[in-house]
């Protein structure tokens, strides 16, 4: 297929924290809101003069420092924020939206301000509350944590306006960003898509790290592009699979998988599109900011959900999206030392293999997994499962037609 | 009424004979291939040798007794023996004898002994049958036995009332866990099958306390993977290496926290009872725990499960209605599962005896911080740990015990007692989590290295009197506790907690140093060991950092973390222990 025409320019943006379209947003009198986990809702951080950009550490290297704060055997991903942090790679950020997901993340927000890593007068670090279930006080809950620890703190120190029809003016943005996404992320359901799951995967992420003014006519471009791609005769994989797992922004991972042989068809990890990039619907009769609080909780997928019911979505959700997207197997992943994923995974791949009958591949995995070969040669061998699988079947098949 | 209703002791068992008799049949199989492959000459072998190994230790005694002066022998006839280092025998399970205290002490360690048997017995005997069948059928049953064990490595080297305090505590502490022991194994479907009791009971995630269960006294609250997981790794320091070894073979990776991931092994190798009418399952105190409760609910698919959740930021109280309704919901939960109804009076009257022991708790806090702390070491931290904060105030039994030895204590304060008499020569405290699998390890810091260990992190939780008369205000207050238990105190809503914290602690205890446990699993303790490191300097505090694996002793073995005190007491304190013997000694398979 023919390279599409930002690739290079998105590549670009996503080999820095403060990217262009980042700086070119804050020249403009914008203020940028780092953040890192979906249990933040992005969109409120996109409210009048902010707009949110998700924190990465692209091109890590040594995280000897963060791991002297943090030691070595805590998230990989919260170490290597807080050695970029430590580095000055944060400095341009104008506030840290984090919440008390998990104690990784938040020991990392509060190592950023102890450690005085932003020199800005207004920046701020917020620390809100998130709940286990989703229970109707629990989306109070969440609101008022919302309005209370984010908005007026947005409003204090940047005079940022979090009026209804602020709120309700950046989902609309934020609306249009996802049915781009969404569209985009739909044509990988084709037998033979225009899109590869890297070039999706880097689609993805810039959507997620930079200015959604900036970047939305860039990948409305990017669509029109696609959909009149001209794919390769042959598909040139030989096996489409879902991943599923805790944070995923390198994109070397997907690389990695692709050079493998293995298409990834859907993205249910985080800071990829299944959650993220579903459209906020909204009423007119109901406090806007319960209803975007909701939202995010219904859809999240982070197993630190404990109740029953949204450990059935989890596992419903990544049934639902391999069926939906032709897929032939998942991957579960993991970045290493997660407590949540790492509970959630041997238990979520059992059972989706025994109960519902998905050939999946269990894995953990490096913050950057680079160039690693214990990975490739484990992704290599999937996908020769796979495809074995597929061959047996297919002879299978043929044997059971009537001469 | 007592407590625990002796009816529920008496409720009507159902057990399946049949299934006893095939279970009976495979432990004969297992037994009879036990026979059939021990080299019994080997066997002959290692008993001669042990045989050699006590004459030589009897002729070795012997020799040092005639070797006394007599100022040295009536020292030992009155005081006890001083080189403790002696009771441990390399690849020995216990001890080699238990310790002479001198007679009087001796005469009133035996006293309590021979009370321990008697209660362990009396409390069994209620339903012995299904105890004695849960024997068979659970591994983890076994360790049990090791309970005298337990009473002697942690009252080691005690003398006159700190003696008696300490065993106090135990006792109450092992009437507990018999008690649980008992309906426990009378309960649950594969053994005692009593279903009249185990409608009765709601099972508790291990770590979340009881209190709420005050306001239900018909039934009984039992921390569900307290006895096969959690107080079983403090008691025997082997038994959780099977449940680990088989979630890590399932997929899990080594570098969880050993609690849940032991509690996942445990269901994995179908280690937990089969019982109880519901199953309150928490988020606390860490993300491991929040993760356990799935494996439970795959494995015990009829258990109703009520999900504790409380907010983590606690001090904020703008989410304290949330936290209610959390309670709310689950009080009816419980009575829609048990068709129990909630009582405000018994609630308040509970929580008025939990206040009370609250008081206690405090006074003990304020003799230790004077200049002749009193009340130290594992019984202490133990009692406080299962008897206060996991009872809750539901015990009746549990008043007395705090005044008996609240009336020893302050005599001891008045004599200035010394804890471990003769040897305390520094204080200190413990910051982050003990060693399950070394529970008795400030015993050993006393004894080796005359260390008062002061007080614990897990000790200092939430102190304020509950609400006795309000019911608002009662949730509310029910919920700030709930939110700063045992670990989530500090682990939880900030480094402030945990950190800044550490130092106000350090100048109220005035301690010369701190055991800084690093827990390598506990990742929420280990994402701030560089604050701890910096702060520590600026402020020229001590700390003691001592590695372990909480309950999986192949990581980090109890003979290193003595070694890393050892090499800190030299090298930074400049000191000599007070009992050289202790110093290095064979321990990797004694309870």
């Amino acid at each position: 297929m023919q390279d599409l025409k930002h690739l290079i320019t998105f590549e670009n943006l996503l080999d820095d924290a403060a990217n262009d379209l980042v700086k070119e947003a804050q020249k403009e009198g914008q203020y940028a809101i780092g953040y890192t986990c979906y249990h933040m809702p992005e969109v409120l951080l996109n409210v009048d003069n902010c707009f949110s950009t998700r924190m990465r550490a692209p091109r890590t290297g040594s995280i000897d420092i963060s791991t002297y704060y943090m030691s070595n055997y805590t998230c990989e991903f919260a170490r290597s924020l807080l050695e970029r942090g430590i580095e000055g790679g944060y400095e341009y950020l104008d506030g840290i939206a984090g919440v008390d997901a998990c104690s990784a993340m938040n020991r990392c927000y509060e190592h950023l301000e102890i450690l005085d890593c932003n020199k800005k007068p207004h920046f701020f670090v917020t620390h809100t509350d998130v709940p286990y279930k989703v229970e109707n006080y629990n989306v109070d809950q969440v609101a008022t944590q919302m309005r209370l620890r984010l908005l007026d703190v947005m409003h204090e120190k940047l005079g940022t306006d979090v009026s209804d029809e602020a709120i309700r003016k950046a989902v609309k943005e934020h609306n249009e960003l996802c049915r781009v996404i969404t569209e985009i992320g739909n044509m990988r359901k084709l037998e033979n898509p225009p899109v590869t799951g890297y070039e999706f995967h880097v689609i993805c992420l810039v959507s997620y790290v930079c200015p959604t003014a900036k970047i939305l006519p860039l990948l409305k471009e990017t669509l029109e592009e696609i959909k009149n791609r001209k794919p390769d005769p042959k598909p040139w994989f030989r096996a489409r699979v879902l991943v599923v797992g805790s944070e995923v922004d390198d994109l070397d991972f997907t690389r990695l998988l692709e050079e493998s042989g293995a298409m990834v068809v859907a993205d249910r990890y985080c800071y990829g599109s299944f959650p993220g990039r579903e459209e906020i619907i909204l009423n007119d009769e109901e406090d806007v900011v319960k209803q975007i609080a909701r939202h995010y909780m219904k859809t999240s997928e982070c197993p630190r959900y404990m109740a029953d019911y949204k450990i059935q979505q989890r596992r419903d959700t990544a049934d639902r999206l391999a069926k939906e997207f032709g897929a032939d197997g998942i991957i579960y992943e993991q970045v290493k030392y997660c407590d949540f994923w790492a509970f959630e995974r041997p238990l979520a791949s059992h059972i989706l293999t025994e109960e519902y009958g998905w050939p999946t591949l269990s894995i953990d995995r490096s913050y950057n997994v680079h160039n690693s070969g214990q990975l490739r040669t484990r992704f290599q061998a999937f996908v020769e499962a796979l495809e074995i699988k597929r061959i047996k079947s297919q002879n299978k098949e043929k044997q059971e037609v009537p001469v | 009424m007592r407590y625990i209703d002796p009816k529920n002791f008496r409720l009507k068992d159902e057990i399946n004979w049949k299934a006893q008799a095939e279970n009976m049949k495979e432990i004969g199989g297992i037994v009879a291939d036990l026979i059939k492959e021990t080299d019994w000459k080997d066997v002959a072998r290692s008993m001669g040798k042990d045989a050699k190994g006590l004459k030589k230790r009897l002729t070795h005694e012997a020799d040092l007794l005639k070797n006394m002066s007599p100022e040295e022998f009536k020292d030992f006839l009155l005081n006890g023996e001083k080189q403790l280092g002696k009771l441990y025998a390399k690849g020995k399970m216990a001890t080699v004898r238990r310790e002479w205290r001198g007679v009087k002490d001796t005469g009133v360690d035996f006293y309590e002994w021979a009370r321990m048997w008697g209660m362990l017995l009396a409390t069994f005997s209620k339903d012995l049958v299904p105890a004695m069948m849960g024997a068979v059928h659970y591994r983890w049953m076994i360790s049990y036995f090791c309970c005298h064990s337990f009473m002697d490595k942690n009252t080691l080297g005690l003398r006159g009332r700190a003696l008696k305090m300490h065993h106090e505590l135990i006792y109450a502490i092992f009437r507990y866990v018999a008690e649980n022991l008992v309906l426990l194994m009378k309960a649950d479907e594969k053994v005692g099958n009593s279903t009249a009791l185990s409608k009765k009971i709601v099972l508790f995630d291990e770590m979340t306390m009881s209190q709420i269960m005050a306001g239900f006294p018909d039934l009984i609250g039992i921390p569900y993977q307290l006895m096969p997981v959690f107080l079983l790794s403090e008691i025997d320091q082997l038994a959780c290496m099977p449940y680990i070894d088989a979630i890590e073979s399932y997929g899990l990776p080594s570098d969880t926290c050993p609690v849940p991931s032991s509690e996942c092994g445990a269901v994995v190798v179908d280690a937990l009872p089969h019982m109880g009418a519901c199953f309150i399952s928490s988020s606390m105190p860490c993300d491991g725990s929040v993760m356990a409760s799935s494996y439970t609910n795959r494995r015990f698919k009829d258990l109703p499960t009520y999900h504790l959740a409380f907010p983590v930021r606690y001090e904020d109280e703008s989410i304290m209605d949330a936290a209610v309704k959390d309670i709310q919901g689950c009080i009816r939960f419980i009575e829609e599962n048990t068709g129990a109804k909630w009582s405000w009076d018994a609630y308040f009257a509970a929580m008025k005896r939990f206040n009370e022991e609250t008081k206690y708790e405090l006074q003990k806090w304020e003799i230790n911080q004077t200049p002749h702390p009193q009340l130290i070491g594992p019984c202490y931290e133990l009692f406080r740990k299962w008897n206060y904060e996991m009872d809750g105030g539901l015990d009746p039994r549990i008043i007395s015990t705090f005044k008996k030895v609240d009336k020893l204590m302050m005599k001891a304060y008045e004599h200035k007692d010394e804890a471990w008499r003769g040897k305390m020569k520094y204080r200190a405290i413990v910051w982050s989590i003990p060693a399950h699998y070394y529970a008795n390890f400030s015993n050993w810091m006393a004894n080796c290295w005359g260390v008062d260990i002061l007080v614990e992190m897990e000790s200092l939780n939430f102190t304020k009197p509950l609400e006795t008369e309000d019911r608002d205000e009662a949730l509310k207050d029910l919920a700030r506790l709930y939110e700063r238990m045992v670990m989530r105190r500090h682990t939880n809503g900030g480094y402030d907690h945990v950190v800044t914290e550490l130092w106000r602690q350090c100048e109220a205890w005035n301690v010369d140093f701190v055991l800084m446990y690093q827990h390598v699993s506990c990742k929420n303790m280990a994402t701030v060991q560089g604050l701890f490191e910096d702060q520590a300097r600026e402020r020229g505090i001590k700390l003691l950092w001592c590695s372990h694996d909480l309950m999986d002793p192949r990581t980090v073995s109890r003979k290193d973390m003595r070694a890393s005190v050892n090499e800190f007491m030299r090298t930074v304190m400049k000191a000599e222990p007070v009992d050289p013997s202790l110093l290095d000694f064979e321990d990797d398979t004694t309870w």
